[in-house]
């Protein structure tokens, strides 16, 4: 029943707070709120050590992703191959870990550039309002109002694919949705008292809005970021399985997977597309958890 | 109300125009002109130079980029949205042969989530902070992370060549005679679409829920002594849809992208499966449109859900 | 003042903490009053001081983090009394009490108010589960305590959703749907904060000339002196969680005792008085809620302190409608202004 177990609950704070032994916490209560979260703690533990066997991906295999060895063609995972090899001999396990720098590069640089401009610009013309602002929001809202993917690939299809052009087509594609929530964020944030004092004193707009105001929208901002690079990681693996992301040359989750598209590969040789397919979801969990529980800790209206 | 419908319209106009000129710039910054476009290109091969050009002549291409995009938008407003690069097939023949396709997996798709995602949404905030809760949560979040292809590869492992319990792919098959014959074939594609849109659609209807069961009119319903369903369903829900109907409408790219996907994984003959295609043939013209049209399809929805939330919500009606 | 048959709720030590962000806030921490029938009793205090969560412990609307502790709430229904305490939140009994033995009416009619329905549906709602009438009937009694209520054109009104209302006449609103089933007892949390003066003063009309006519006894949670003055018949002042000096008005407004209540009288501005009145405004702030001082919750903030002070003083007795916790009140009971 849920009332005894609260029950219980209140039963142990209400000892320790008599015992004294709870004190106003020291520190960040947004960061102690984060470490509480058992979800994100999972996330943030699962994102580190995936990033991190990307980051020292030489150290862990001495295999090379992309030596193409005849001989050792559609090999089943063994000691020497952990995720077997693929149909041109190339060591699958070196090439998700290869790959998984590119595909992370790709989602959490897309993401920050995004993030970047779409603050900077919302930041700015949200606080600054009148004719400037106009323009930035029908701006955003002509971006918007594709749907992200048609967006990506007739972008892609006019400039051509590179590892280049794919990044700078997602930040294209992705400030929009942060520049309307800084935009949203800066509007309340720019009647409050303290931002009219310090108009007041004679401050100028460009130090009022990125110095003062700004800090105070960090919270949703981060969360965005998380999810906005969930989003891109699966947007990289999405077009790169259609052949229409990074080219094809260059090992990314995305393109790893893209073999599963036979059916006989799809059928007969499960490494060469099952672990790399989990790896993308474990991945994007564990970011999603993150941004999760940044949003529960960063946001004062959840309490619990 | 009326009036509002008719404002939202005129508001779309503009954004409309602005949209299809940027696609018509696009359209111009890639190789091929007008005339490889607007005339079917098997009849542009047989053609002389000399022909060739009185046909640019006589489509105006020796006239300002403005007077082209007029012509052009002229052309699409008619109907006539130019031929495919590959077989120089009118583009609206295209659109009526594939458009059935797609709207019936999505309209599916978009049916199954909005009910489960809602319902499923709905019952995590009742059950806040139970093991059911917490249970959903954890599904959801499965379900925005795996990504769709994969998703769906596995499900065409298991059930359709593993089990073989359905078809692999494909829609209207040569050998069914009636229309409810593909019904298996549709089953898989719209149930991966759907399990993924619903972890979203789950999401946010438990976060809305939450939201309205906070307000203060809940605890006014609570003082004058209603049962507790009552005011869960009447004044929690009910409230909570808003907010739902409106995401709906703006989860209509998120649906076509995902449709994108799995019509290429199911191989399913829609539009989507027609635009992977023409990118990778570099057929300019029908990317374009189909751009274009999805832009279309998106504004309005959003129309739609407008209108829609209008109706629901006495504050917008009414004023 | 022994089980007296003109009382309709007596509450007792009561306390209420809260437990969110895994620590205790003792929100009420012990306090104890009557309401009686037909007499108005003002509880105030400022913000945070624990008013309105006593007005929701009484009719069990408390969040989900939130338990009673201790003490009793007892209801002294016609049908014999009531442990309100003892009562499940949500469960029958204590919806039957709810809307119709006790009512609310609570700070911002706007948000009290559901939006999407209409004035007249929220009314029925509540007729509709407290009352055998049919539909019909139910609208009618509706519309003649819209028209009760002072709302001209009520068979019109009747179909307007809140937003078409005035701020004034959604107050009248929710007093309407309050008094729809005759309640003995009516909270109101603040009601007239969220309205202007004019209308304040309406409202407090209304509720005056409903007490009269129905014999309700009103319980009126407010931090404004101006309006104890007006309404009250009974006084409660509450501090951290505590009620620090009650009786009736004359008592408290006139004889003011405990340190807390002198320094909130002069910290306002007394009608009449001219410009050269002097206004004091109390000392130092409220203090944090997790960190509260060991003793009397007011001492650090008070002009007489002493060592004595760093113990809770108990409730004492000086009169035998005033109350007062402080440990000094002989002083400033014989020294009174």
């Amino acid at each position: 029943m849920e009332n005894s177990s609260l029950n219980r609950k209140f039963d142990r704070i209400l000892a320790l707070e008599n015992a004294g032994k709870l004190k106003a916490s020291s520190g960040n209560r947004a960061l102690s709120k984060f470490y509480n979260n058992r979800l994100a703690v999972f996330g943030l533990i699962v994102f580190s050590i995936i990033l991190l066997t990307a980051v020292f991906a030489p150290l862990l295999t001495s295999h090379d992703p992309l030596k193409i060895n005849l001989r050792n063609i559609a090999q089943s995972p063994s000691w020497e191959h952990w995720f077997g090899t693929d149909r041109t001999g190339r060591d699958v396990f070196s090439r998700v870990l290869y790959g998984g720098r590119i595909s992370i590069l790709v989602g959490l640089g897309s993401a920050l550039m995004a993030a970047v401009i779409g603050v900077a610009i919302g930041a700015y013309t949200g606080f600054k309002g009148g004719w400037i602002d106009v323009i930035a929001l029908r701006i955003s809202e002509i971006f918007m109002s594709f749907p992200q993917i048609i967006l990506v690939l007739m972008l892609v299809s006019i400039a051509g694919q590179s590892l280049f052009n794919l990044i700078f087509i997602f930040v294209l594609t992705g400030w929009g949705a942060m520049y309307r929530m800084t935009r949203a964020r800066m509007l309340s944030l720019r009647e409050e008292e303290y931002v009219q004092a310090l108009q007041s004193f004679g401050l100028s707009t460009a130090t009022i809005c990125y110095k003062h105001i700004l800090p105070n929208a960090l919270g949703p901002i981060m969360v965005n970021i998380t999810l906005s690079t969930a989003a891109f990681i699966l947007a990289e693996a999405g077009l790169s399985f259609l052949g229409l992301g990074v080219p094809l040359n260059l090992p990314t989750w995305g393109n790893i997977l893209n073999v599963a598209q036979e059916i006989r590969v799809l059928q007969n040789f499960w490494w060469m597309w099952l672990p790399v397919g989990l790896v993308i979801s474990l991945f994007v969990l564990s970011v999603n958890f993150i941004g999760d529980g940044l949003r529960d800790a960063t946001d004062p209206s959840q309490q619990g | 109300m009326l009036t509002y419908v008719i404002r939202r319209i005129l508001i779309l106009i503009p954004m409309l125009l602005i949209i299809s000129f940027l696609v018509y710039w696009g359209l111009e910054l890639t190789p091929g002109d007008a005339v490889s476009h607007l005339i079917n290109p098997e009849a542009a091969g047989r053609m002389s130079a000399e022909q060739l050009n009185d046909l640019r002549e006589s489509y105006g291409l020796n006239k300002s980029f403005i007077e082209r995009y007029g012509i052009w938008l002229i052309n699409v407003l008619q109907g006539n949205f130019g031929h495919s690069l590959a077989g120089g097939v009118p583009i609206a023949d295209i659109f009526l042969d594939r458009l059935p396709a797609t709207l019936e997996l999505s309209f599916v798709a978009l049916f199954f989530s909005t009910v489960m995602g809602s319902i499923l949404g709905t019952i995590s905030a009742l059950k806040r902070g139970s093991a059911v809760d917490s249970g959903l949560t954890v599904v959801g979040m499965l379900g925005v992370s795996i990504p769709e292809l994969f998703f769906g590869l596995v499900a065409l492992l298991i059930f359709a060549l593993e089990l073989g319990w359905l078809p692999v792919g494909g829609r209207l098959l040569p050998s069914y005679t009636s229309y409810w014959d593909h019904v298996p074939n549709i089953v898989l594609p719209a149930l991966v679409l759907s399990l993924m849109m619903t972890a979203g659609v789950m999401r946010y209807s438990r976060s809305s829920m939450l939201d309205a069961l906070s307000r203060e009119f809940i605890t006014t319903a609570r003082s004058k002594g209603l049962p507790e369903w009552r005011i869960n369903l009447l004044h929690g829900f009910r409230v909570a849809l808003t907010p739902v109907v409106v995401l709906i409408g703006f989860r209509l790219p998120v649906l076509i992208g995902g449709t994108v996907i799995i019509e290429q994984v199911f191989q399913w003959p829609g539009i989507g499966n027609e635009f992977i295609s023409s990118v990778r043939g570099a057929d300019y013209p029908l990317v374009m449109m189909i751009a274009l049209f999805s832009v279309f399809a998106v504004l309005l929805a959003s129309l739609i859900i407008d209108v829609l939330t209008a109706l629901i919500d006495p504050r917008v009606r009414l004023s | 003042m022994e089980t007296d048959h003109n009382i309709a709720l007596s509450v007792k030590n009561l306390k209420t903490y809260f437990y969110t962000n895994n620590r205790c806030n003792r929100a009420v921490n012990g306090v104890s009053f009557d309401i009686e029938k037909g007499k108005t009793l003002c509880i105030v205090g400022e913000s945070g001081c624990g008013k309105s969560v006593t007005a929701s412990t009484i009719m069990q609307l408390l969040p989900r983090l939130s338990r009673i502790e201790e003490g009793s709430i007892t209801y002294h229904s016609d049908a014999g009394d009531i442990d309100i305490e003892n009562l499940e939140r949500n469960g029958q009994k204590m919806r039957a009490i709810r809307g119709s033995e006790i009512a609310m009416i609570f700070q911002d009619p706007m948000t009290a108010l559901n939006p999407v329905y209409t004035i007249g549906f929220q009314i029925g709602e509540s007729l509709k589960y407290h009352t055998d009438l049919t539909r019909k009937q139910i609208r009618d009694k509706t519309i003649d305590l819209l028209r009760d209520m002072g709302i001209s054109l009520p068979e019109q009104r009747i179909d307007e959703y809140p937003h078409q209302y005035s701020g004034g006449m959604r107050q009248r609103a929710m007093i309407a749907m309050a008094m729809s089933c005759n309640p003995k007892i009516l909270i109101a949390d603040e009601p007239t904060t969220a309205l202007d003066v004019t209308i304040q003063a309406q409202i407090f009309e209304l509720m005056d000339r409903l007490k009269e006519k129905h014999n309700t006894a009103i319980m009126l949670i407010t931090h404004d002196m101006g309006v104890v003055a007006e309404l009250a018949d009974d006084v409660a002042v509450m501090y951290m969680g505590n009620i620090v000096e009650a009786g009736t008005i004359d008592e408290v407004l006139r004889t003011p005792t405990h340190p807390y209540t002198r320094a909130l009288l002069d910290s306002i501005p007394v009608l009449g008085e001219g410009k050269n009145q002097i206004i004091e405004p109390i000392p130092g702030s409220t203090p944090d809620p997790y960190q509260r001082p060991k003793g009397c919750q007011f001492a650090p903030r008070c002009t007489h302190y002493s060592e004595q002070c760093d113990i809770m003083p108990a409730e004492t007795q000086i009169s035998e409608t005033h109350r007062i916790m402080c440990w000094k009140y002989q002083e400033f009971a014989t020294n009174g202004k």
